[in-house]
Formats: structure tokens, C-alpha cells, sequence
């Protein structure tokens, strides 16, 4: 079912950038006939003098590396904070950790995560040299975990408390009962959720540029400098991430089933 | 209550003192004190929301009672400091919507407590596990996940997992109340099994049969307290209680 609605939608969008392309092509060009040639100087002009594709490349590993681990620390502080909130909902415990976790999901979700970038890069680690690629990281994974922590939290609170009532009738902890129990039932279905977070966390990953690093966005931004040609650069950015959207959402209805099969 | 003929002799497993439960300005449990022998089967019966399941439940504390004691073989487990996982070990409990593990096979759903509290090794658990699917007649199911099971089958796994605790006394939370009507019979069939090897059990039910033919002793719940409590014979043909005989006509 999901893959069926997926791969329209992905040519979809895919035949509307190539009408795009064609169209800004032949209207660059005017003549019909010229249009070969030309195109292939633009793309040589763009992508392959001075080995400007390099810009993409190394773009787009900066991008990667980044979106990478700021999905891992992701993961593993916003399903701390969800585990907080969810123990002290359950059983009145850990109130200081509690408000804690609160807390940090108000600030981060409360404000602009390009504005916590730059306090990160110009405010906390102002004295300190730091690499730059590190400092997204953080502040891209320290911004995830809130919404991350949420999503997994309505994960946890949408399992029955049937299942937590019958682990502790049987004397298991609440440890036990949740790495053993619920959240591998929850994880199932809080998967689409995740994904649309880490959909969300590469693109927005592109405001990297702001504190003066090479990610993806700020690659093709770099070629349209030297170049002055706007489309081709900004269009390859764009299908480039369209491309990795695409495979990381193919990874998580992988996961989908594969889950779902073992229940079968 | 020492007049109650249907009190065995038993050592007493259970003593509930006093025990009061309110939501907020609703009082569901209204000074309920009784005493709960070794091998008594025990049916609790009474209109729905009169409290019966509330009583059961703060039994192993799944409802934190507002008022009094509750003894469990000797130690007041609402006291401060009592490591209730440990008495929660010794009390298994059955429900109506049977709560098994949804991620887990059957085989795993019997296992992991056993062997998640060191109680038994994982091998030793899972030889208990595949004994007592035998027991429940259900050894073809051990790789099943519950999904594919029909209500009675998840019923006896659930009692199953409880088992496999080695609990003192068994508590019924409604066990048949979610079945189709023809898959009752499998569960309380087990349940008169375990009855019969001498297990403590306690059962909320609606089965009037059941409480008549099994139990060792019934009590009506009405009103949040215990308003009669006596042999299953004086309760359901000879009844005192004005309301628990409008409740026998209501049923019967």
C-alpha cells in the first residue's frame, strides 16, 4: 500500500523538475536548434570545470555526516526524555528529571532552530576551535531529540496499559518492562513518525551554510557564485536531496515491514 | 466472621484490613476487611462498578488502596519501602483483556518473566514454558505470536505466563468477560484444574455456574463492601442480602 502511493508521487516529482528543466532550458537557449550544445557547455560550465562537482560531493558528505549523527543523538536523548516524562506519568517518579525534560523540549521546540545553530557555534563554543561539521551536529541533534522525544512519547502512550499492568503483575520493573515490552511495540508504530523527523532533520540541515560550512546547500550556492548561473546548481541541490529523501523513506517502509512481518 | 462456615483452615495468605479506594470524591471500596486462606477459591461476584475489580486489582497494588492494610503472608505490603515487585512475583493475576505481549511469541510471553527475574535460567524457563502449554493444551502454539491466537487460546497463555511465577495464589480479574461465549468453557475448564491441584484463587466472574460448582467460598460486593460472604451454596440458593438476592434474580 505505502509503496504503491510512494513511487507515483516520487515520479511525480520527478517529471515536474525535468518539465521545469526543459522548460528553463529552451527558454535560456530561444533557439530550438542550439539547444544541445548549449545545455551540455551550461553543465560543463557548472559541474565539470574546475572540478566544481566537488563542491556537491563534498557537500553533500558534510550534509550526510551531519544529518547522520544528529539522528543518532537524536534517537538516544529524545528517547531518554521520552522515558522520563513517560515514568513520571505512570508513576509519579523522577519529578526534577521531569521538569528537566520539559523544560528542554519547550526551549528547543520553542525557538528557531537556525537561531540555536548560531548561539551554538557563536555563543557556547565562541572561545573554543571546534570543527564546524561537529558543532551542527550537536545542535541539529540536540534539536531533534525534542521532537524526537515526542514522537516517541505519543509511541509509548499509545500502547495499551493493559501491557504494563501485566509486566508488573508479575513483578518486572519498569526498566524491564519497557525495554522488554513496550517500546518494541512502540517503535513500530512510531516509525512513519520517525522518518518524517529525519526527512525534516536533513533538509533542515541546509542552513548549515550560516556558520560558514561546506554542507550540500551551501555547495551549489558556492558554484552559482563563481558561475552566476542560478538553475543547474540549485536544481542538482534539489534533486540531490530529493534523492535521499527518497531512499531514506524506501529504508523506513523496508523497516515497516520487516517489523510487521515478525508479528505475523 | 469467624461464624462463616466457608472459611477453611488454612494459614491465611492474604489479610485485607480496612481497605478503602476512592477516585477523587467517588468512593468505590467503602472498609472492606476479610482474610484469604491457603486453597480457597474464592469467587467474588456483585453488579458491574460495584468495586469488585478494584478489590482484586489492589490486591497486588495495581490500585494503590486510599485506606488500610493489606497482609500479604504476614508483611503489610502497603507500608512504605516494600519492595512490591517482590510480592507481585508471588501473586499472579489473570485479565479480561489478557494483556499478553504482543511483540513476543507465546513460548516468550510465559518465559520472560521467569527469566528476567533470575528465578530460572533461560533453558529451565523454557522447559517450564513448553510444560505448562502442555498443561494448557496448547504446545503446537509455543511459536505463535498472540495476534494468531483466538481469545480463549490468549486466556490460557495468560494464565499460563502467570504460572510460570510459581505464584502463591492466583487473582481473576473477569477472565471469561471478553470471550465469546463458546470459548468460556476451555478457560474455566483450567481453572477448575488448577482449583482441584489446590491453588489459591481469587476470581471476579460473572460465571454464576463457575462460582456455584468451583468455588470454595463467594462473596457479593456491593455498594464498594463485601455484603455477604458465605458458602457458595448459602449465597446463591439462601441469601440474606436484599440486593444480593434482586442481583441472583438479575442474573440467574
Amino acid at each position: 500500500m505505502k509503496k504503491c502511493k510512494k513511487i507515483p508521487a516520487v515520479m511525480l516529482a520527478g517529471a515536474a523538475l525535468m518539465g521545469l528543466f526543459t522548460t528553463a532550458v529552451s527558454a535560456a537557449s530561444g533557439e530550438e536548434g542550439n539547444l544541445q550544445p548549449e545545455i551540455v557547455q551550461r553543465l560543463y560550465d557548472n559541474f565539470v570545470k574546475d572540478d566544481r562537482w566537488k563542491y556537491l560531493l563534498e557537500g553533500l558528505g558534510n550534509t550526510a555526516l551531519i544529518t547522520f549523527f544528529a539522528m543518532i543523538i537524536g534517537i538516544v536523548i529524545g528517547f531518554m526524555l521520552a522515558i522520563i516524562r513517560v515514568a513520571h506519568d505512570k508513576n509519579g517518579s523522577v519529578p526534577v528529571l521531569n521538569l528537566i525534560a520539559k523544560l528542554y523540549i519547550t526551549i528547543i521546540r520553542g525557538t528557531p532552530v537556525m537561531i540555536q545553530l548560531l548561539i551554538i557555534y557563536f555563543v557556547i563554543f565562541a572561545a573554543v576551535d571546534i570543527d564546524k561539521v561537529l558543532v551542527a551536529i550537536i545542535a541539529f541533534g540536540v534539536n531533534s531529540a525534542a521532537y524526537v522525544s515526542e514522537v516517541v512519547r505519543s509511541g509509548i502512550m499509545s500502547i495499551d496499559n493493559g501491557q504494563f499492568e501485566a509486566g508488573k503483575s508479575l513483578g518486572l520493573g519498569f526498566p524491564t518492562i519497557m525495554i522488554h515490552i513496550i517500546l518494541p511495540q512502540a517503535f513500530k508504530n512510531i516509525l512513519p513518525a520517525l522518518g518524517n523527523e529525519f526527512i525534516s532533520l536533513l533538509k533542515e540541515t541546509s542552513i548549515s551554510g550560516y556558520i560558514g560550512l561546506m554542507d550540500l546547500t551551501r555547495g551549489g550556492d558556492y558554484i552559482r557564485s563563481v558561475t552566476y548561473e542560478a538553475f543547474l546548481p540549485l536544481i542538482a541541490v534539489a534533486l540531490i536531496y530529493l534523492i535521499i529523501v527518497v531512499l531514506l523513506s524506501a529504508g523506513v517502509s523496508w523497516l515497516e515491514r520487516r517489523l510487521k512481518k515478525n508479528e505475523r | 466472621m469467624s461464624d462463616n462456615p466457608a472459611i477453611a483452615n488454612g494459614e491465611v495468605l492474604i489479610r485485607v484490613e480496612n481497605l478503602c479506594k476512592s477516585f477523587g470524591d467517588h468512593v468505590v471500596l467503602n472498609d472492606i476487611s476479610m482474610e484469604i486462606r491457603k486453597g480457597e477459591v474464592i469467587s467474588v461476584i456483585g453488579p458491574s462498578g460495584c468495586g469488585k475489580s478494584t478489590f482484586i486489582r489492589s490486591l497486588n497494588l495495581l490500585e494503590e488502596p486510599t485506606g488500610g492494610s493489606i497482609f500479604f503472608e504476614g508483611e503489610d505490603i502497603t507500608e512504605r519501602g516494600v519492595d512490591i515487585r517482590k510480592v507481585r512475583e508471588k501473586i499472579g493475576m489473570v485479565f479480561q483483556q489478557f494483556n499478553l505481549f504482543d511483540n513476543m511469541t507465546v513460548k516468550k510471553n510465559i518465559m520472560l518473566a521467569p527469566s528476567k527475574l533470575g528465578v530460572l535460567t533461560r533453558p529451565e524457563a523454557e522447559k517450564k514454558a513448553i510444560e505448562l502449554l502442555e498443561m494448557v493444551g496448547l504446545s503446537d502454539k509455543a511459536d505463535q505470536y498472540p495476534a494468531q491466537l483466538s481469545g480463549g487460546q490468549k486466556q490460557r497463555v495468560a494464565i499460563a505466563r502467570s504460572l510460570a511465577m510459581n505464584p502463591d495464589v492466583m487473582l481473576f480479574d473477569e477472565p471469561t468477560s471478553a470471550l465469546d461465549p463458546e470459548m468460556v468453557g476451555e478457560v474455566l475448564n483450567i481453572m477448575k484444574e488448577l482449583a482441584k491441584k489446590g491453588m489459591t484463587m481469587v476470581v471476579v466472574t460473572h460465571e454464576m455456574g463457575f462460582a456455584r460448582e468451583v468455588s470454595t467460598r463467594a462473596i457479593f460486593i456491593d455498594e464498594g463492601n463485601i455484603q455477604e460472604d458465605n458458602t457458595p451454596e448459602v449465597v446463591f440458593t439462601n441469601p440474606k442480602n436484599e440486593r444480593l438476592r434482586e442481583f441472583l434474580k438479575s442474573v440467574l
